[in-house]
Order: structure tokens, then sequence, then C-alpha cells
């Protein structure tokens, strides 16, 4: 059975100053073989933690981690076949590029099975692999950040693991160069056909680099899914806003007709959304999540909630106005293309909603 | 920012302060040079008579040689048994491990004096004929937490993720030593061994008490200057300054070049 890794009910307590606190709180997953899967939230929500455990670098409270099927809680480290890259690259100083790309093929535990000259061999694919091949004879300080992070990379790999963890890896490199790197590891990802399981709290990174993300939030797991589930359809609030810049208009069921649910806002207006997978009843509290994409301005047409320019932005790709809605019923975002023109200042706008986006939520 | 004060005033003290430690050192030297059988004015004419007095007087060699081998000695047991009690204080949570930790740092408040009795108190009692070997026992207990104190700063500063990558690679505890903490730490460490080489040679108060037939230099030095003051004894001083001063470079040296290839890897 090739299931990947599974976590059940997994727990952590740290204890501290006579305070015990959960940092992971009952987290149950399935991370199918061969997949990248992003643990993605900010930061104390545990998420490093989880990767930690699955890696074998702490040792879960309770809870169960299987791979394959098999029981790997109580296995230790060394045996565990799963390399991490560290947001520090935690490279040997004292050691060469080289050396250090074959540090995990000469530690006791493959000695004997394989040859030096195929160390030499497999070190010099992997480097060419990361594009460090003129580095092999550097030492850790002669090279820039994104180099150090190619040879943790090459080092993860080259022992050839069937899952590979990542703790925030690109955290410490600038804007440009993690875009770079993002398109190195999914080509990676891709060519190697590895299980990459990858923390980080940077949202973008998440989406576009993985096949699921789990949105995690003290401990647990909010969402878990897709990333375009995640972004389309968040579970609640707490997913919606931390993913993507969504906007959240406080509203109430109206009323329930077959394909159709119609929500009235705080102050009187109605908008009426194609049927929606929810189970609030009329009368029932919920929030009106609005991305910014999914509005558009529109002429006074019926279903449009009306507004007020408070702000407008020049972003260069786009314009971004701040509406706020009429009668204090909430603030949204509207990003405008830049070829149209420009809304004044105070005007009043009504915005249209993307049927096919708009999204209820509930909690 | 401007210096705080009138900078002639702060040069002259500071020039005193430095004059004050170091005048009598170099006036020393210079006497040992002295060809005159007293250590004093008037300076008579350069002379080595008093290197090579010093080099033929074979209890002064014994008592160096002495020394040395002390101070060897107490460098080994400080390194064998403070390191691994620095690597257990960064790396294990364990019970009383507060408690651990103020106590090995207790020889560097608690005066020599008291240690050499109660060591001596305590080596009467299980009959230890008392020897070279029984002040290194003495010496290497009490100047471990020097080797404490730096290694696990050290390590500290280290942090751990390194440790865990080798591990994660498949590295067994040995390894990971050997590979990993052992070149992170080794400036360190040999920093630690030179300032305990150096605090064991001329280490006296616990020496004195538990000294069997053989002395160590300090002892010699203070036998012979009850009796007399020779510009043998500046020469054999002098020696030990110009030795101090080639270990601390040499220390120095060694640190800093660690420090700027591990620095910001």
């Amino acid at each position: 059975m090739t299931t990947g890794i599974e976590l059940k009910n997994l727990r952590k307590m740290y204890e501290s100053h006579g305070h015990a606190a959960w940092a992971v709180d009952g987290v149950d997953m399935t991370i199918g073989a061969g997949k990248f899967v992003t643990l993605l939230g900010p930061s104390g929500c545990g998420k490093t933690t989880t990767l930690r455990m699955i890696a074998g670098l702490e040792i879960p409270t309770s809870g169960q981690i299987l791979r394959d099927g098999m029981d790997i809680t109580d296995q230790p480290v060394t045996d565990r076949d799963m390399r991490m890259v560290f947001q520090d690259f935690a490279l040997f100083p004292n050691m060469t590029v080289e050396e250090n790309v074959a540090f995990g093929l000469r530690v006791r535990r493959m000695k004997g099975s394989i040859s030096e000259s195929e160390i030499r061999k497999r070190v010099a694919q992997f480097l060419d692999l990361v594009h460090l091949a003129d580095h092999g004879q550097k030492k850790p300080h002669q090279l820039s950040g994104g180099q150090k992070q190619r040879v943790s990379l090459a080092r993860a790999l080259v022992t050839d693991p069937k899952v590979v963890l990542f703790d925030e890896p690109l955290g410490s490199l600038d804007a440009n160069l993690r875009k770079i790197m993002q398109i190195e590891l999914i080509r990676l990802h891709r060519e190697l056909g590895k299980t990459f399981i990858y923390v980080t709290h940077d949202q973008d990174e998440a989406m576009a680099m993985s096949d699921a993300i789990a949105v995690m939030s003290g401990g647990k797991v909010a969402q878990f899914g897709a990333p375009r589930e995640i972004y389309d359809r968040p579970v609640n609030r707490y997913v919606a806003s931390f993913i993507g810049h969504a906007h959240i208009v406080d509203a109430e069921v109206d009323g329930r007709e077959s394909g159709e649910l119609t929500l009235r806002l705080r102050n009187g207006e109605r908008v009426a959304l194609p049927h929606q997978n929810t189970t609030a009843g009329v009368g029932s509290p919920v929030g009106l999540m609005l991305r910014a994409e999914d509005l558009t301005f529109a002429d006074q047409a019926p279903g449009a909630i009306g507004g007020r320019i408070a702000d407008s932005l020049y972003r260069g790709e786009y314009i971004e106005y701040v509406v706020e809605l009429h009668g204090g019923a909430g603030v949204v975002h509207v990003h405008s293309r830049t070829d149209t023109p420009l809304v004044r200042h105070g005007a009043s706008v009504a915005l249209k909603v993307n049927p096919a986006k708009a999204h209820v939520l509930v909690h | 920012m401007r210096a705080f004060g009138n900078p002639r005033l702060v040069f002259t003290m500071a020039m005193s302060v430095l004059a004050f430690l170091y005048a009598p050192i170099l006036v020393m030297m210079i006497f040992s040079f002295n060809d005159s059988t007293y250590t004093g004015l008037p300076f008579n004419g350069f002379t080595l008579h008093w290197y090579r007095e010093l080099f033929s007087d074979q209890q002064m060699l014994f008592s160096i040689w002495n020394s040395i081998y002390v101070a060897i000695g107490v460098v080994i047991i400080s390194a064998t048994f403070g390191v691994p009690a620095a690597i257990a204080l960064d790396r294990f949570e364990f019970p009383g491990k507060g408690v651990f930790r103020r106590i090995v740092m207790l020889p560097i408040v608690l005066p020599g004096i008291i240690t050499g009795v109660a060591l001596l108190g305590f080596y009467l009692t299980i009959h230890f004929r008392l020897s070279l070997h029984t002040i290194m026992l003495g010496q290497g207990t009490g100047l471990m937490c020097v080797t404490i104190t730096e290694v696990f700063a050290r390590l500290q500063q280290l942090g751990r993720s390194q440790t865990e990558a080798a591990v994660n690679l498949g590295a067994n505890e040995w390894e990971v030593f050997r590979h990993v903490t052992l070149p992170g730490i080794r400036s360190a460490l040999f920093g630690a061994m030179l300032i305990v080489f150096s605090v064991s040679f001329d280490e006296i108060a616990v020496t004195f008490l538990l000294t069997g037939r053989e002395n160590t230099l300090p002892m010699t030095l203070w036998s012979l200057l009850r009796r007399e003051v020779t510009p043998e004894v500046n020469a054999v001083a002098s020696l030990v300054v110009v030795m101090s001063i080639i270990l601390i470079v040499c220390g120095m040296y060694a640190s800093r070049r660690q420090e700027t290839s591990a620095g910001e890897s």
C-alpha cells in the first residue's frame, strides 16, 4: 500500500516555566506519495513542530505517524530516510561544498554499500542538478544565500530519500531569489517524483508550488485541500483572510430558494448568489467573502452593492480601489485594469459580484 | 561621537594604569640581564649569565618540567570532562540542570585555599599519597569550569541545526561529534586549554597544600625568594612571561581564523 505519510491525531505539548501548551493539537492528515504538500500558517501555528515530528527530531506527545501504512512514530531519526532542508541551511562550515553533499553518503549508515568513486559520481551529478558544478571546492562561507540553499538541497537529495522535508527553506532569501528558487523546487519535484513536505508562512509560495495545502492555526489544521479549493472555498474566516486578500462583509441569510441564496448586508442591500453549498438557515449571520479581483464596477444594476471610493492605489499591474460600502456595511478592495478611466476619490460606485466566485462563510 | 571628557586626561590615566601593570614586569626582565648578584640598581652591564645559571640549575629545571607536566595533565582532565559536560548542558534537559550549571561554576568563586584544604582532607581520608598527580586532580576538577563555560558558550552560539542536519543525514552520535560538534567548538576549546594551562602553570594555593615531594615552579620560586632574590629568579620569570605571550597570541590567532571561516554560514 503506497499511501505516503499519514498523521493520526498527532499532538505535541511543550512545557516551559510550569506552563504546558499544545504546540500541535490533534493533526490528522494523509500526504500522498510523490505529492508536494505545504503546511501553511503564521509563526506559532505548529507547522514546524509537525514537520519536525515527521522527521523524528521531535517526539510526539501522543498520536501516530505512519509511512506506507507502517508505524514509524518511534523510529529513530537516522532510520527514517527522510531528508530535511533547513531555513538557516545548516551547512557544515568546515567542509567544502562537495564534502557537505557527500556527508550523507559517507556516514556509517551508507558505508560499504556505496564505493568512493560512486560517491564522487553522485555528488557531481547532484551538484550539477542544482547548478553548482563549478563550486564543489568552495567552503560554505564563500557562497551566496541562494547557493547555500542549493547545496543544502543537493545534500538532502543525493541520498535518494523518498521524502524531503523543507523548513521555510526560502525564508532567509530576498524576494527575487525566492521566486527563482520556487521554480527550481517545482522542477526538482517534477523531475525526481519524491514526496515534498514544505513548511512556510508565505501564502504565495504555498499557492504557487503545492499540490495540497494544510492551513494551520493554533496547532490544528483549519483546512486541507488543493490550493484552488482553499482559495475559492475557504472553510472559515481565518482561512479566507490568511489566503489572498479577501475582505469579509457581515451579512444575514435573507432567503433560500432552489439554486439561489439571498444575503442581506448590514445596510439593508441584498445580494443574490447562485446556490451555495452552505447549511446556514434563514436569519443566521454569515460572512460574505469578496476578493478584489472578483468585484467589478457596474452601472446601477439590480443586485449590485453600493459604495464610495475611499482611496485608490496605483499598483502598476492594476489599480486598487478601497471602497467603503454604504451605511458602514464594510470595506472591500477592487482591482481594476489600468487602461480603464480612473474613478475619482469620493465618487459613488456600484459593485457587481462575480457569482461564480462569491463565497459564503458560516464560521 | 566625541570622546568622553578630556582626551589628554583619559590618555594619561590609561597610560598610568598600563605602566603600573607592566612596568614592574619590564623592570624585572631588564634586571635578568644585569651583571650583578643582586636584583637592583646600578645596572652593571649586559650578561646572559643568569640564563646560563638557570639552565644548569637542576632543581629549577626539574620544577619547570613538573609545572609543565601538571599543566598538561590539568588541560587533559578539564577537556575530557568539561567538553561532555558542556554538550550535556547545551543539548539535554535533565532534572537538576540549573543546579548542576551553578555547581560546576563554583570553583571560580571559591578561594583556592578552601578547595585545597578540602581536597587535602579528602585525600588523607582515603589514603591517597600526595604527588604531582594529586595536584593535577585538584586543579583539573577546579579548572574544568573554564572549559565548560567557553565550550558551552560556543555551542549556544552554533545552535542546533547543524547537529540536526547531521543526524537527519544518518550520522550516529560519534560521527556527529567528530564531524560537526568538534570542528565547531575547536577554537573555543583550544582557547580554554590555553587559559587552563597558564592558570595551572602558576597556581599556588591548591598546589601548596596538595604537593608531595616534587615541587612545581611557583613553589620553587617561592622558597628561593624567601632566602634571597637572585637575578636567576628574574630570568625564569622573564621566560615564563615570554612563553605566556606566545601562547596567548597563538590562541587569539587560532580563534580569529576559525571565526572568519565559520562566521556567516
